[in-house]
This record gives structure tokens, sequence and C-alpha cells, in this order.
């Protein structure tokens, strides 16, 4: 995944975790970024925040994990690692955005594996992502591949900003580029997007 | 800036709702089970424990007093008529009486509790006096 070199264009977290070389020694513990270092510990009421942030954000989380490794399974167990973490060490409660925060955290999950970052073939597209409107579980499998061939860091983007409903700012800040960067590469991914998708309509029509 | 093509294919892609991941297993069920009782349910308990205590307790003074009542009033039944023994006095004592045994040893024994007529004296008496030779 190409790093970019500009620096973040604001300060959502204290500090955000920079993609590394592979070499780098990562822990699970790790993945999300590091808030005050003020340890909070486990309580009640911070597991049912935690509880809620998952019913709020949990599809978008996992989706956003699938479009960065493809690997539904590994992905689940990337969003539940990070909110399992959040309900023992508390940090959540401290995020000033922890719907970004978290979004953070399952990033920093999803490329701690070291499957995602070995990978150099196309996304696996098989499971679905998404409950198909009106049951079109074609146009489901359409938008599934259309993502899939997207590059990287225009998938990242487009998931984040359609689906996670952050704004380019956060996303910026999120994935340490400018927000000119993050809607710049927005634009590309809608646009890729939409040409493929209305291209496999068309051919799907033609064959009819 | 978005165009309104580019927002109408937005609102279409937003049509498509992201599946939720299954539930973590910490959150549905060892969630609750990490939790400790809340201080109303501890204090309920204790009330309850007390209550029980004392309904048991309660229980073991009535069966103690039954005994006792019963127990008292034994020796006062067991009191053998002084009455002379008619066929109807024996079978109403020995129908009041704790057991067969005890209501003849009763009998047997019974204290002499009406005093003699003058000038008579009883058996037992007069046996226990005599030197009898074999």
């Amino acid at each position: 995944m190409p790093a970019e070199n500009t620096p973040p264009s604001g300060g959502v977290f204290l500090s955000i975790r920079q993609e590394s070389s592979p070499e780098t020694d990562r822990s699970i513990d790790a993945d999300c970024p590091n808030i005050e270092n003020r340890p909070v510990g486990r309580t009640d009421r911070n597991a049912d925040e935690i509880e809620a942030l998952y019913r709020q954000h949990g599809a978008a989380l996992l989706l956003f994990a699938s479009a960065m490794s493809g690997d539904r399974a590994r992905d689940q167990d990337a969003v539940h690692q990070v909110f399992l973490k959040a309900i023992e060490n508390g940090s959540v409660s401290q995020a000033i955005n922890k719907k970004a925060y978290l979004f953070a955290c399952v990033r920093n999950a999803v490329l701690n594996d070291a499957k995602v970052q070995h990978r150099n073939m196309p996304l696996d597209v098989d499971s679905a992502w998404f409950s198909p409107p009106d049951r079109d579980y074609a146009g489901e499998q359409n938008l599934r591949r259309a993502i899939g061939e997207l590059p990287d860091d225009q998938r990242e983007v487009i998931v984040l900003h359609v689906w996670g409903e952050l704004t380019f700012s956060e996303i910026a800040d999120l994935l340490g580029v400018t927000s000119n960067t993050a809607a710049s590469r927005y634009r590309y991914a809608l646009a890729k997007l939409r040409g493929s998708m209305l291209a496999k309509e068309n051919s799907c029509a033609d064959s009819r | 800036m978005q165009t309104p093509d580019d927002e109408q294919f937005e609102a279409y892609l937003k049509r498509f709702h992201p599946i939720a991941p299954e539930s973590v297993p910490t959150l549905s069920v060892g969630h609750s089970s990490r939790r400790s009782p809340p201080l109303g349910i501890w204090l309920a308990a204790v009330a309850a424990t007390l209550v029980i205590g004392a309904v048991i307790l309660h229980i073991r003074n009535d069966r103690v007093a039954v005994s006792n009542t019963v127990t008292d009033a034994a020796p006062v039944e067991r009191h053998a008529p002084s009455d002379p023994l008619t066929i109807r006095s024996a079978n109403a004592w020995l129908a009041k009486a704790p057991s067969f045994k005890a209501a003849v040893d009763e009998l047997a024994f019974r204290s002499q509790t009406s005093p003699l007529p003058q000038g008579k004296q009883s058996a037992v008496t007069v046996l226990s006096k005599e030197k009898i030779r074999l």
C-alpha cells in the first residue's frame, strides 16, 4: 500500500500510527492509537458504551476490514479483537472522535495481518458484503466485484466515506494524508466504480 | 466538488447496507457474567437468608413447645385412677397411657393416695412383716 509522505491535515487523535514496513513488530495491543497513556480499565459503563458503538458501527467496520483484506472470517476476528481490547482498556471513551478511532484501530489490526502485508493477489470477494436492496443479489455481487477491482487506496477512501460516513478530514487523519488527497481519491474511486458497474450491467443486458 | 450524478450514485451505493458482524461473545455473554451483582441483589439475598433462618427457628421452637406440651401433659395423664379399678376405668386408663407397659406399671405400683379405713392394713404391708418359711 503506497504511503503518502505529506503530513496529516489535523489531529483527531493525539498520535496516529503510521504505516511501516512488514518487518515492524506489531501486536494487537498496539493497534489502537495511543491516547494520553491513561489506563481506564474495564467498567460496566465502558462496556455498555462499547456495545452501543459495536451495534452502531460494527457493520461498516467489518466492510472496511473486508475491503482491505477480503478474508471475511479474519476480518470479523480483527473487528472483534478491537472491541474486546476497547472493553478492557477503555481507551475509546477518551477518544475525541470514537467512530474514527475505531476505524483506525480496525485498519491497524488488518494491516497487522501478515497475509495482508504479503498479499499480491486481487481481493477475494466471494462472500457477500451487503444486504441487497429489493433482493438485488446481482447488484450486490456487481458492487462487491467493482469495489474489489479498485486500487487499495481508493477502495479504502470510498468505503470510509460512503458507508463509514467519515468526512474527508477524518479520513485524511486516519490515512495520514491531506483532505485534498482523500477527496481526490474518492472522486477517482466513485468514477471508476460507476463505470465498472455500468459496464457490467450493460454487458449483462447485451447478453440477454 | 460533487456533481449531481455523483450524489445520485452515492445515494444508490448507500442503499446497499453492510452486513453486520456476528456478536462478540464477551459483549453478549461474558460481559454480563463478568459483572458482579449489584448491591441491591446482595441485600435481597441477605434478607432472604435471614427470613429463612427465622422461619426455621420458629418451626423448631414450635416443635419444642409441642413436645414439651406433650411431655407436660403425660404426667397428668399418667396418674393412675385412684378409685377402685373397674373394666371401664381400666379401658379409659389404657387409652390415655403412653404405652401398655407404662399403664400396667402405673397400675401395679401406684401410690396409695386414699387412706385406708381405720383398723385395716394393706396385704403387702402384712406380708412384708411375716417371716415365711418355705
